[in-house]
């Protein structure tokens, strides 16, 4: 009331007052004794106008300011009313990902080129960005590498020139990036996401220009069968996995996943390939699994090229090669001396199957019955089991164990294989339906509690999909509690929890196979159960000397065709390092002299990087029994900038150190699709947008809806008395 | 004086608009649930192509039934902005009848809320026009939309449910989702 009538006050008054003045002007021309009351009248005027003008203004600003406060407060619902809009008719894609509003097309074509000298394959995958637009770029490309690469090179081509990368921390590597690639400077950093993840990042790639980047690694070759198998992985399978983050800690970022695109919507994605196998045997086969390939003898070895020029990198590249004698690789150690340490590498040769006879001995089988395991897994796992007790002999014993949320075994004791037990079994794996939880630490206890059979072997075969949320303390149990026994895993289904599975197969002197499909059961089983009848060589001990770091910590058992690869790093060159272990039930050692090792030529210190990559994988394992992250986060660091290896803590990066895009030029970020393995039968689709926020809307508005009609009701209702009092 | 006044109502008005537009959302999404218990009858009855209301783009494919919280809701064939304000949606591109891996998605603040209280081993039905199937919940989590693609395999044989998340976040837009997955009860 007060603020009406004081504008009224006020505009009256400045009227009455120009006519005054004007009088007043008139009568000072007229008469000057005059001027000094008017000026003195005007100043104490002009004192009073601001003290009332000022008190209007305070009484003006909070009525208001509530007045704009609610009119903001529609402004924003208004907003968050077409952005929900807008949101719902986007559809999901990261087609472009531009952070400057520029958008550019980068094509990533593959050159590979591969060495392969006795069981070590030197590999160079050249990531070749092409920038077809007219605007500056950065490219981002997640590839996958073997998850047991040593990854220590990085190479940058720019024109003619080229620059070597370096191992930096892995912050650090990304500040050095990211410096280089606001400044304008041609940069790449290549990190390590996941286990078999890597993704590079190159920044400045100009208008129609092409920069090469070339990553380098080492890699075991795998020998089983006669024959040597290499295989580079090429794209990643879309594979629903179940997270182990939900929800989602805040401030924990997971690694993104790859995106993939069919062939047919996508640029660039050309393989070349070339292998080189440096040999003087003779070889009786070269195969290639997945490509064709043109194959040439030369002096020294083969060369094998990709025949289609256009080939795509949409599916693994498979290499196996058989030597004409069928000589199998005999024990051989070879060391490297680096003035500081020397690093072995034993080779164990693998005993011919015919020189083993298979024993008898104890099956356990526990099998996975919980609700995650129903449908076509409890199938397939009742399939397998079915598969293996076809496959028991007939001096061997057997017991089943079932669980969800409780464990029923079907015997107290295992017992021997016989018509009566086995039909017993197979009504036994019949009846078993899926339900409940996953109790699976008391399932391996009671298998692991039965009583002992003399003279037998005892091995648990476990078939599950692993869903269970306390890993560590499962893996700690197989550790502590397994004794002799060794552990087998079968992992069921699309999406098992395979590292898991696979670490308890390491830690349990087993091994690992995934059944994804019902056609995959008898293949998979098979192949399990050629290596359960024939563990040739167990128990292996090996005397490395004083002060030995060696890896792998728990030596598996040798199986018949395939070799075992140890590697030690010994304070100086080995006198002798002697070998024991059981063979068909009797006690065996062997004694190697260090004299007969192989030396690797000076500088070729491949043997002391495969160590350390052996080395970073046992640090990165012991995270999982409750070795502090902090500090293994360390020791993987120091490790990895000692050895020069890309890690999951350290970088390589590599940076030109002339600036070439003026900054004022705008940088445009492309998220560079990897392709879709051909024929696979899934579809990728966008997360559609689902939340209307109608809840928040409606508090807002009623909230602005009430306190504008209380202001309405409060100032109408003095409308009437102001207007009283100004007239 | 008065321009204030007429301010303060268009703001009242203005806000009350907003007020009825927000609260429309639920009640249109109830209201559509009637109309398309209609439709899906139809459906039964084999019209090949039930459209819930003459101008409608899509037809009823299916019910989801959760039983234990006594919830029934029929399934809209499209995962479009304006078939998520009636019901749930099918986010497969195939016919539901041609597709064994099922991802339904709906909006988290009405049809799928419920999805907050489901626990791992719940039962889940879902009816097609030519058959009755049982899901059991079998794993559930949150997803980042912006790092993950969303993986349909029909090589597999599931129901996903899909929302976004969290549950009560005051706006709309975030990139989070909450997948519910459900594997056939044999």
């Amino acid at each position: 009331m007060s603020k009406l009538s004081s504008t009224r006050t006020r505009s009256n008054q400045s009227h009455t007052r120009s006519i005054r003045d004007e009088l007043e002007k008139r009568a000072w021309i007229q008469n000057p004794k005059l001027a000094l009351r008017l000026r003195n009248r005007q100043a104490d005027e002009k004192r009073h106008n601001i003290s009332c003008f000022e008190s209007t203004r305070r009484i003006r600003s909070w009525q208001d300011r509530t007045l704009l406060t609610i009119i903001a407060v529609l402004l924003l619902l208004f907003v968050v009313r077409t952005e929900t809009a807008i949101a719902d008719e986007q559809t999901w894609g990261l087609e472009m990902k531009s952070d400057s509003g520029v958008f550019t097309e980068l094509a990533v074509n593959t050159d590979i080129q591969l060495d392969i000298t006795g069981l070590v394959a030197r590999v160079e995958i050249t990531q070749k960005f092409t920038n077809h637009g007219s605007h500056w770029a950065e490219g981002i490309y997640r590839f996958p590498l073997p998850a047991d690469a040593a990854v220590d090179r990085l190479r940058i081509k720019v024109g003619e020139r080229l620059l070597e990368g370096e191992i930096q921390e892995k912050e650090i590597a990304k500040q050095t990036y990211q410096k280089a690639r606001k400044a304008g400077q041609t940069a790449t950093i290549v990190e390590q996401q996941r286990r078999n993840q890597f993704e590079t990042r190159l920044a400045n790639i100009g208008p129609g220009e092409l920069i090469e980047i070339t990553i380098g690694y080492l890699q075991n070759i795998s020998y089983s069968d006669f024959s040597y198998h290499l295989r580079l992985p090429m794209t990643f399978t879309p594979r629903w996995e179940p997270g182990h983050i939900s929800p989602p800690v805040p401030g924990v970022v997971t690694a993104p996943v790859p995106r993939l695109v069919p062939a047919a919507s996508a640029t660039g994605h050309q393989l070349a390939l070339q292998a080189r196998i440096i040999s003087t045997a003779e070889f009786a086969a070269i195969e290639s699994r997945y490509h064709d390939v043109d194959i040439r003898q030369l002096e020294n070895g083969y060369t094998i090229e990709l025949l289609n020029p256009d080939e795509l990198n949409d599916r693994d590249f498979e290499l196996s090669w058989t030597p004409a004698l069928q000589t199998q690789p005999s024990t051989s150690l070879t060391t490297f001396n680096d003035g500081e340490s020397v690093y072995a590498q034993l080779m164990l040769a693998p005993p011919l199957a015919d020189s083993i006879t298979p024993q008898a001995r104890e099956v356990i089988f526990i099998i996975d019955t919980s609700g995650s395991m129903e449908g076509a897994s409890l199938a397939q796992a009742k399939a397998a089991l079915g598969h293996a007790l076809r496959s028991l002999g007939s001096d061997d014993h057997f017991n089943l164990l079932q669980f969800n949320s409780n464990t029923e075994q079907l015997f107290d004791q295992s017992v021997p294989v016989t018509q009566h037990s086995i039909y017993l079994a197979q009504n036994f794996i019949t009846g078993l339906n899926a339900n409940g939880g996953t109790e699976m630490a008391t399932a391996l206890t009671t298998a692991l509690s039965l009583p002992d059979i003399p003279q037998l072997m005892r091995q648990v075969v476990f078939i599950t999909d692993g869903a269970v949320g306390n890993e560590t303390e499962l893996l700690q149990m197989v550790a502590q509690d397994l004794n002799n026994s060794r552990m087998f895993t079968v992992a069921i289904g699309h999406a098992p929890n395979s590292w898991f599975m696979r670490k308890a197969a390491e830690i349990g002197r087993g091994s690992y196979v995934h059944i994804a499909k019902p056609e995959e059961v008898a293949e998979q089983m098979n192949g399990l159960w050629g290596r359960i009848q024939l563990p040739a060589l167990t128990d292996i001990c090996v005397e490395w000397g004083d002060s030995a770091e060696y890896y792998p910590e728990i030596i598996p058992d040798l199986y018949a065709g395939e070799p075992l690869w140890l590697l030690a790093r010994l304070p100086s060159e080995p006198t002798l390092i002697g070998l024991c272990g059981t063979l068909n039930g009797m006690d065996w050692t062997l004694d190697i002299n260090g004299w007969d090792a192989a030396s690797s030529a000076p500088g070729d210190d491949n043997l002391a990087k495969l160590w350390a990559r052996q080395k970073i994988e046992a640090l990165e394992d012991s995270l999982m029994f409750g070795a502090d992250p902090e500090l293994t986060r360390l020791e993987i660091t120091g490790v990895a900038l000692d050895y020069g290896l890309l890690t999951r803590h350290t970088s390589l990066v590599a940076v030109d150190k002339t600036p070439r895009r003026d900054t004022a030029d705008a940088l445009a970020r492309t998220d560079i699709p990897g392709l879709l393995p051909p024929g696979s039968s899934t579809q990728l689709a966008a997360y559609p947008k689902t939340a209307t926020g109608w809840l928040a809307q409606l508090f807002l508005s009623a909230f602005v809806l009430l306190l504008s009609s209380a202001m309405l009701l409060f100032s109408g209702s003095r409308l009437p008395m102001t207007k009283h009092s100004t007239t | 004086m008065l321009r204030r006044h007429w301010l303060l109502a268009a703001v009242s008005f203005t806000a009350a608009v907003f007020s009825f537009d927000a609260l429309w959302i639920p009640v249109k999404a109830e209201l559509a649930q009637h109309l398309l218990e209609r439709a899906w009858l139809r459906t039964l009855a084999g019209e090949p192509n039930a459209k819930p209301w003459p101008w409608a783009d899509t037809r009823a494919v299916a019910v989801l039934e959760v039983p234990h919280l006594g919830l029934r809701e029929v399934v809209l064939e499209g995962s479009s902005g304006r078939n998520l304000a009636f019901g749930p949606t099918l986010v497969n591109t195939r016919r539901l009848e041609e597709s064994s891996d099922r991802v339904l998605s709906g909006h988290r603040d009405t049809h799928f809320n419920f999805l907050k209280e489901l626990k791992t081993g719940d039962l889940l039905r879902l009816r097609t026009a030519t058959e009755i199937r049982d899901y059991r919940v079998s794993w559930q989590e949150a997803v980042d939309s912006r790092h993950q693609q969303l993986v349909i395999d029909n090589n597999m044989d599931r129901l996903t449910l899909l929302t976004c998340y969290p549950f009560e976040a005051p706006t709309a837009g975030g990139p989070l989702r909450w997948v519910v997955t459900a594997l056939p009860e044999s």
